[in-house]
Parts: C-alpha cells; sequence; structure tokens
C-alpha cells in the first residue's frame, strides 16, 4: 500500500500539531515524566502513542489538551502557539475521547454530544441537526439512541457515543486516550474498523494512546514508540518499525520478525477481494438463484435498502424461499476495508466461517473475503521472509 | 462518631450500608415509601380519637387544644426550618468548598474535627451555648445548627468525591471550565447521597429540637417535659407521639424528594 | 474547672463508670440480639427489607420522645433508660449485620456446604466470620450513637454522666453550673473517643487476617 496515494485522496480537515522541548515535571520527582519532547504531526495524521505503562505517553497526551500543564517547552496547533491559551477555550478545539467514552450518566446520549456545541453557542436546531447527524456517523440510528441515556447502551454504543460527543463542534484534533480499552476484542475490532472509516472521511489530526502494538500498526499512520521519560526512541510508519526496529528495546517492544505480525499490516483492501451476487431484501428469490447459478456462485449477500449487509445465505436455503428474507444474522462475520488480514482472519474464526463479507462506505458491501486468500497472503510472507 | 442524643439515620450508618450499595433502597423501595405516611396518618387519626373523647383535666386540656397543639407544632417546625436553612447555607457551600483543589488537603482534618464533635452529646451543647448565649430560641437554634451541619457537610463531600474523576476529567476534556463541571456534572451526580444528608439532617433536627425547651427554646419538647415535670401523662405522651411522628412524616417526605429528584440515567 | 474536677473526682469517676457501664452493657445486648435477628432474617429477601425498613423507622424516631413514652410501662428510673439504649444500639447493627451476612459471597456459602458443613457450621464459621468487620462498624456506630442517649435518660433518671450537665443546667448562673456542664459534656466526648479505640482495638484481634484491609 502507498501511504502517499491514499493520503492524496483524503479530505483532510485537521491541523498539524508540534511540540518543541514539551517538559513535564512533578515536584518532588528526580527525573521529568515529560523530559523535553520534541515532535510533529501532520495535518490529517493519525499518529499513535505506544510504549510501556509509566512511560509517559499520557501525560504527554494530556499536556496537548493542557488537562495537565507543562512545565516547559511550547505547543502549536498549526502556526499558532497555544501554550498560554485559556485551556477551557483550547480544549473546545480538540476532541477527547477516553475508555469507555466518559459519557455523563444523568444525561441523555443527545445531551452528551450536545454540550460542547452548546458552550460554544450553537443555537438549538443546529445542536439537534449535528447530534443528528453525528450518531449516523458513528452508526446509531438518531431516532432510536437519542434520547438513551448511557447506561441503556452496550460499551461499543458507548464508545460510538463517545466519539460522536468528542466530534461535534467539529474540532480539527482528535485525542484518545487508550479509547478501546475496555470492550471485548471483537467489539474493539468493529470500532476499530468505524473509526478508520470516519477518519477517512473527515481527515483529523488524531493522536491515539494505546498499550496494544496490533492496534497502533492498524489504526496508525505513524506509530511513536516512547521509553521512560517520554523519549522518542522511533516516530515511523508501522511498516518500517515493523521492518526496521531502530533499537532492540522496540524490536522487544513490537515483536517485531514473527510472521504472522504481518498480518497486521495488511490490509483486506489490499487484498483482491472478491465480488458476490448481492440480492435486496425483498426480491425474488427465483431471480436471485438464477443470477448466482448463472454466475457459478454457492452463496449470496443479502443487503438491505441502504446497500448494508443483512445475511449471507446459500443458494441452497434461498431456493427454499419465494422472496429473499429480511432475518439479520447477528453473527454474519463483517470486517471493513480497513481491518487488517489479521481481524479478517479472527473475525472469521469467532463465526466459524470460511470467509467474510467486507463492508465499505457507510457500511455497504465492498465484496467477500475467504481464508484461502488470508492463507496466501501468509505463504507469501514466509516465502519473503525465508528470502 | 455519629449523632449523640438523637439516634435519627445517619449517614454513617449509610456509609457502612455502603458495603454493598444499593441494600439500602433495595430494602426501602417503593412499597415501603407508601407504608411510612399510611402509619403515620393512622397513629394521627388514633391521636385525634383519643384527643377528641379522653377525659382531661384543665391542666392537661388546656396545652393539648388544638390551637395550642397547633402552636407548639409550628414552633417546632420554625426551629426545624430555621436551623435548616442555616445548615445548608452552611453546610453544601464549605462540602464544596472542601473538595475543591487546595482544600483537599484539610478534607480529612475537617472531617476528623467534625467526626468529634459530633460525639458530643446535644444536651450538653444545648446547655453550653446557653450560657454563652443565654437562653431562647437563637441559642436553640444555633445548638440545633452545629449539630445537624455535619450530615450535610460529609455527604456533600462524599458525593462529590464519589463522581468518577475521569467523567470530571472529560468535563474538562472538553473544555467545560472548572464551574461548569462542578454545577453541570459533579452536582448532578452528587445528588442522591446530597439529599439523603439533606434527609438525615432534618431528621436530626426534629427530634434534636425537642431539647430546645431545656433552653426554653420552645417547640414539642415543652409538652414532653411539662408532662414529665408536673406528672401530667397526657401531655407526656401527646407530646412524643407527635414528636415522632413529624420525625416519621419528615423523614418520608425526605425520601419521596429523594426518589423524585434522582437524576435520570442512573 | 481544675478544682472543680479536684473536688468531686470520685464523684465524677463514678458517674462516667456508670456511663461506660449502661453503654457496653447495652450494646452487647443489643449486637447479641441484632446479630440474632439478623440470621434469622438475612436469608429471605423480604424480612432483609424489613429489617432495614424497621431500622430507618426506628432510627428516624428521637430519642427524647421515645424515653417520655417508655415511662408509662416502666417508670422511673433506670429500665426505661436500659430498653431505650438497647432499642437504639440495636438497629444499626441490625442493618449491617444483615448487609453483612447477605454479602457473603455465596459460592463460599456452596464451598462450605460441599465439604460438608453444616447449616448451623456454615454460619459459624464461615458467614459470621466474613460478615464480622461489617457488623463491628455497625457496634461502632451504636456505641457512639446512644452515648449521647445515655445522657438524656438522666433525665428520666437514668444513671450516669447526664446527670452532671442536667445538674448544670438547673443551676444555670451557678458558681459551677458552667463546670458541671463542661465536665459532663467533654468526659463524654473522651470516653466516646476511647470506646471507639478500644473496639478498633478488638476489630483487629477479632477479625481474621485474611480479610484485614
Amino acid at each position: 500500500m502507498s501511504e502517499t496515494t491514499v493520503q492524496d485522496q483524503r479530505t483532510v480537515s485537521g491541523v498539524a500539531i508540534r511540540l518543541e522541548g514539551v517538559t513535564k515535571r512533578y515536584p518532588g520527582q528526580q527525573k521529568p515524566a515529560v523530559d523535553a519532547v520534541d515532535l510533529e504531526i501532520a495535518a490529517g495524521e493519525t499518529v499513535m502513542f505506544v510504549g510501556p505503562s509509566g512511560c509517559g505517553k499520557t501525560t504527554l497526551l494530556k499536556m496537548l489538551n493542557r488537562l495537565i500543564e507543562p512545565s516547559g517547552g511550547k505547543i502549536f496547533l498549526g502556526d499558532e502557539d497555544v501554550t498560554g491559551q485559556d485551556p477551557d477555550r483550547l480544549r473546545r478545539r480538540i476532541g477527547y475521547v477516553i475508555q469507555a467514552g466518559g459519557l455523563f450518566p444523568h444525561m441523555t446520549v443527545g445531551t452528551n454530544i450536545g454540550i460542547v456545541p452548546g458552550m460554544l453557542g450553537w443555537d438549538k436546531k443546529k445542536i439537534a441537526e449535528r447530534t443528528d447527524e453525528l450518531l449516523d456517523l458513528v452508526g446509531l440510528d438518531p431516532e432510536v439512541y437519542r434520547d438513551r441515556y448511557p447506561k441503556e447502551l452496550s460499551g461499543g454504543q458507548q464508545q460510538r457515543v463517545g466519539v460522536a460527543r468528542a466530534l461535534a463542534a467539529d474540532p480539527p484534533v482528535l485525542l484518545m486516550d487508550e479509547p478501546f480499552g475496555a470492550v471485548d476484542p471483537i467489539t474493539r475490532q468493529r470500532l476499530q474498523d468505524e473509526l478508520l472509516r470516519i477518519q477517512e472521511e473527515l481527515g483529523k489530526t488524531i493522536v491515539f494512546v494505546t498499550h496494544d502494538f496490533d492496534e497502533a500498526v492498524k489504526l496508525g499512520d505513524k506509530i511513536v514508540v516512547f521509553d521512560v521519560g517520554a523519549r522518542v526512541v522511533q516516530y515511523d510508519t508501522p511498516e518500517a518499525i515493523l521492518a526496521e526496529p531502530a533499537e532492540d528495546y522496540v524490536a522487544d517492544f513490537v515483536g517485531a520478525g514473527a510472521t504472522l505480525k504481518q498480518l497486521t499490516l495488511t490490509r483486506v483492501a489490499d487484498t483482491e477481494l472478491h465480488t458476490p451476487i448481492t440480492a435486496q431484501v425483498g426480491e425474488d428469490s427465483a431471480a436471485v438463484v438464477a443470477r448466482a447459478t448463472e454466475a457459478g456462485e454457492q452463496y449470496v449477500v443479502v443487503t438491505d435498502g441502504r446497500g448494508r449487509p443483512v445475511s449471507w445465505p446459500s443458494v441452497a436455503e434461498l431456493s427454499r424461499t419465494t422472496s429473499v428474507p429480511g432475518t439479520r444474522d447477528d453473527r454474519l462475520p463483517v470486517v471493513g476495508l480497513r481491518s487488517t488480514l489479521n481481524d479478517a482472519l479472527d473475525t472469521m474464526l469467532a463465526a466459524s466461517q470460511g470467509g467474510v463479507v467486507v463492508t465499505g462506505r457507510r457500511d455497504s458491501v465492498a465484496g467477500v473475503l475467504v481464508v484461502e486468500q488470508v492463507m496466501a497472503a501468509i505463504q507469501a510472507t514466509r516465502g519473503e521472509t525465508r528470502g | 462518631m455519629t449523632s449523640a442524643t438523637d439516634p435519627a439515620v445517619d449517614p454513617a450508618v449509610d456509609a457502612q450500608a455502603d458495603v454493598e450499595p444499593g441494600g439500602r433502597r433495595d430494602g426501602f423501595s417503593w412499597r415501603g415509601l407508601l407504608l411510612q405516611p399510611v402509619l403515620v396518618l393512622v397513629a394521627l387519626g388514633a391521636f385525634a380519637v383519643w384527643r377528641a373523647t379522653a377525659d382531661l383535666t384543665d391542666a392537661e386540656a388546656r396545652p393539648l387544644a388544638w390551637s395550642a397543639l397547633l402552636g407548639s407544632i409550628v414552633d417546632h417546625l420554625e426551629l426545624v426550618a430555621v436551623s435548616a436553612v442555616v445548615v445548608l447555607v452552611i453546610g453544601i457551600p464549605l462540602g464544596v468548598l472542601l473538595t475543591r483543589g487546595p482544600f483537599r488537603r484539610a478534607t480529612p482534618l475537617v472531617l476528623g474535627i467534625a467526626n468529634t464533635g459530633q460525639a458530643a452529646p446535644a444536651i450538653g451543647l444545648f446547655v453550653l451555648l446557653a450560657t454563652w448565649l443565654g437562653f431562647g430560641f437563637r441559642s436553640a437554634v444555633v445548638a440545633l445548627v452545629l449539630y445537624s451541619v455535619l450530615p450535610v457537610l460529609r455527604n456533600t463531600m462524599v458525593g462529590l468525591q464519589g463522581v468518577d474523576a475521569r467523567l470530571v476529567e472529560a468535563g474538562r476534556g472538553m473544555g467545560m471550565s472548572a464551574l461548569a463541571v462542578l454545577l453541570r456534572v459533579e452536582l448532578p451526580l452528587a445528588v442522591p447521597v446530597m439529599l439523603s444528608g439533606v434527609r438525615t439532617a432534618l431528621v436530626l433536627l426534629v427530634g434534636t429540637a425537642t431539647l430546645a425547651t431545656f433552653i426554653d427554646g420552645g417547640g414539642l419538647g415543652l409538652l414532653i417535659t411539662t408532662g414529665i415535670n408536673l406528672n401530667l401523662d397526657a401531655l407526656l405522651y401527646s407530646g412524643a407521639l407527635l414528636v415522632a411522628l413529624l420525625a416519621l412524616a419528615v423523614d418520608w417526605v425526605g425520601r419521596v424528594v429523594e426518589t423524585v429528584a434522582r437524576p435520570k440515567g442512573l | 474547672m481544675w478544682q472543680y474536677l479536684v473536688d468531686r473526682r470520685e464523684l465524677i469517676a463514678f458517674q462516667a463508670y456508670q456511663h461506660v457501664s449502661l453503654v457496653v452493657q447495652c450494646v452487647a445486648l443489643a449486637t447479641v440480639l441484632a446479630v440474632g435477628l439478623a440470621v434469622l432474617a438475612y436469608r429471605s429477601p423480604r424480612i432483609t427489607g424489613l429489617a432495614n425498613g424497621i431500622s430507618a423507622i426506628g432510627l428516624t424516631i428521637p430519642s427524647f420522645a421515645l424515653l417520655g413514652l417508655l415511662l408509662a410501662p416502666f417508670g422511673f428510673g433506670i429500665t426505661p433508660a436500659v430498653v431505650a439504649v438497647v432499642f437504639y444500639a440495636a438497629l444499626p447493627v441490625l442493618r449491617n449485620a444483615v448487609v453483612g451476612l447477605a454479602g457473603v459471597d455465596q459460592s463460599l456459602v456452596e464451598s462450605a456446604r460441599g465439604i460438608g458443613m453444616s447449616r448451623w457450621a456454615t454460619l459459624r464459621r464461615v458467614e459470621l466470620p466474613l460478615a464480622w468487620p461489617v457488623i463491628l462498624a455497625g457496634v461502632r456506630v451504636s456505641t457512639q450513637m446512644v452515648m449521647g442517649i445515655a445522657a438524656v435518660a438522666a433525665y428520666v433518671l437514668g444513671p450516669g454522666l447526664g446527670s452532671l450537665i442536667f445538674s448544670g443546667l438547673s443551676r444555670l448562673g451557678g458558681a459551677n453550673a458552667l463546670n458541671a456542664t463542661l465536665v459532663g459534656t467533654i468526659a463524654m466526648v473522651l470516653l466516646a473517643l476511647v470506646l471507639d479505640v478500644v473496639l478498633v482495638l478488638v476489630g483487629r484481634l477479632t477479625t481474621s487476617k485474611g480479610i484485614r484491609v
């Protein structure tokens, strides 16, 4: 995958972030928690902060929106020095997402999302429209979820609302502090896909702290590997870090070299997807079966009115019905275009299926990926490693 | 660490019960909320029947005339209301202040002093204040305030401290000012605990205000002491019963308010 | 005040002894009663709710009112004082005992039954020891609370330090009125603190090391 071409296609609504000698000292501690960090983050890029716990990555993140006041150094958003700016005003321009979303339990989903626009003085109608738009963006039906309270949502849904809330006033920068740490692996993978999709649409500058290196490889345009004192050990693309770890420390940390790691580097979009026969809910079954038989297909992907996958029945199953049924298969294996082969394999295993449906923009069907293709990719990388 | 004279439901007890949060609320559900006022009304009805039919001496009948009784109750409630207002005005802002940044260090000290002070018997407090400020309503109010400010103060602090720190950070992180986070996040979330402290204080006040009679502060306690001193049982029991019913009624109103004012979504 | 203390040290010491003795005996009796009731109640959610309700409503009743009501059946003296103090002391212990027993991890109870312990042995060797810290916390609350109730009990001629306060009140403005009140009040605060420390020590000695925090 060529990084630059993807970059060029993207819309960019983020701004660059530049750190100059940013330092945090706590009284009574000999060594600074963050020691004179210089870092430049390009507009519209997702940069992942990884490192052992206590290395100062979270402290550095919180200095970006001044939840922690730096003891020294300068922070620029674009060309603007924000080090001396009123923190509250600054934060309204920076989205902030934490674990479990940090939703206020006594406010409805809609109220939670509308807080920042409200503080910025938007009128009610505009806030309501924006709320619905954002719920739609993160894949939650506004009619259903707008007036619910956070406790009525699942962990993954709360996290989506957390992202929507952070995006409410369309901030150029998004800070995410281990946001997906508290959800189960399958939900986490869905949320990651979702974030990738949203980022593709919006092109924010995202700074994302994680302790999960696979997550960093999957989500990041660039990864910063930190050591104690927030020392930047390596700052590069995931591919480069895996291929050439700067120090033994990095190699140990990322577990580079392991063949299967390469699976996290390959996106579903980079493989050749199979185009399945699709059928809309309610279509005449016989016609669909005829189409599939003509194309020599065993399975048909059923989609709803908006092109989103609903189920994945076999031709034999379909031929027993008169019209294509709309029953939603909750165990349907789905991954996004920006998911990694690792995710795809995980999803297949979890669903005990030999393939996954791949979705693209707005969750519409982009193709299918079968387990043989993943195997082929593993074979290919093993060949490379040997050669 | 709890109250001395009056055994009103104390947050100290609630705090112990917090070992299993919600245990109290489960045990005291809507059924309990309905039972309590019925109990009070039945007892009040029985009292009214007894009062209307009882054969009373002149010395008993005068203070037990309906207008006199009503006057005693109003006096009592006046003591409670004035003290409660002062308690709220002092307790809540002080509790908020003591949970703010620089003052947080003083929290254990203040709570320690307040807890030790609570071990002082209320009757001693009344008498000491009377020697200092003289007999009367004012001394009684001061003693009552000193005595019942702790539950409000403590529950305000406990309630605010109980708010998930990550929610405060989320609020600050999205650009809410410290005041906005306090008003829109921390206080609403602390409301259930704070209200429970207010109810505790009110019940404590109703009970403790009976002692005001010892320093000429008036109220229903006067019926009890007069009854004991002059050996007029009818007065004694009327006073005791009415105070108990009043405390139960105030407690019930407090519970209803707590149930209604509990923020949705919790 | 010092002179006052020295002059009447014997009387004060005697009243302090009476006060503590009343409180300790009543709390001990109340604890036994309350834990007994809790053992009967905690297995049924309905009775547990009832016990909590009684505890909450009972604590609402003003002690001075209850003392007055108790004069009818018991007359003046030590009996109404004891009954009132035991009543109030039992309520926090009851609530905490119910909460503590209900809070014991059910899987532990099952494993105790599973290795062949009888119901009684399970209660005595597993449930009560595990609930003990919570029960003891209730005992501490009770003790602090009834110190003051015992003071008011002096008005119905109960024993203890309350009589110092009431004698101060009756001679207000007189020579030793302030001294008597102050000594009575401060002595009660001090005794309450001492008893609390004692209960904390008892807690350390009687709580299994495995569940101490």
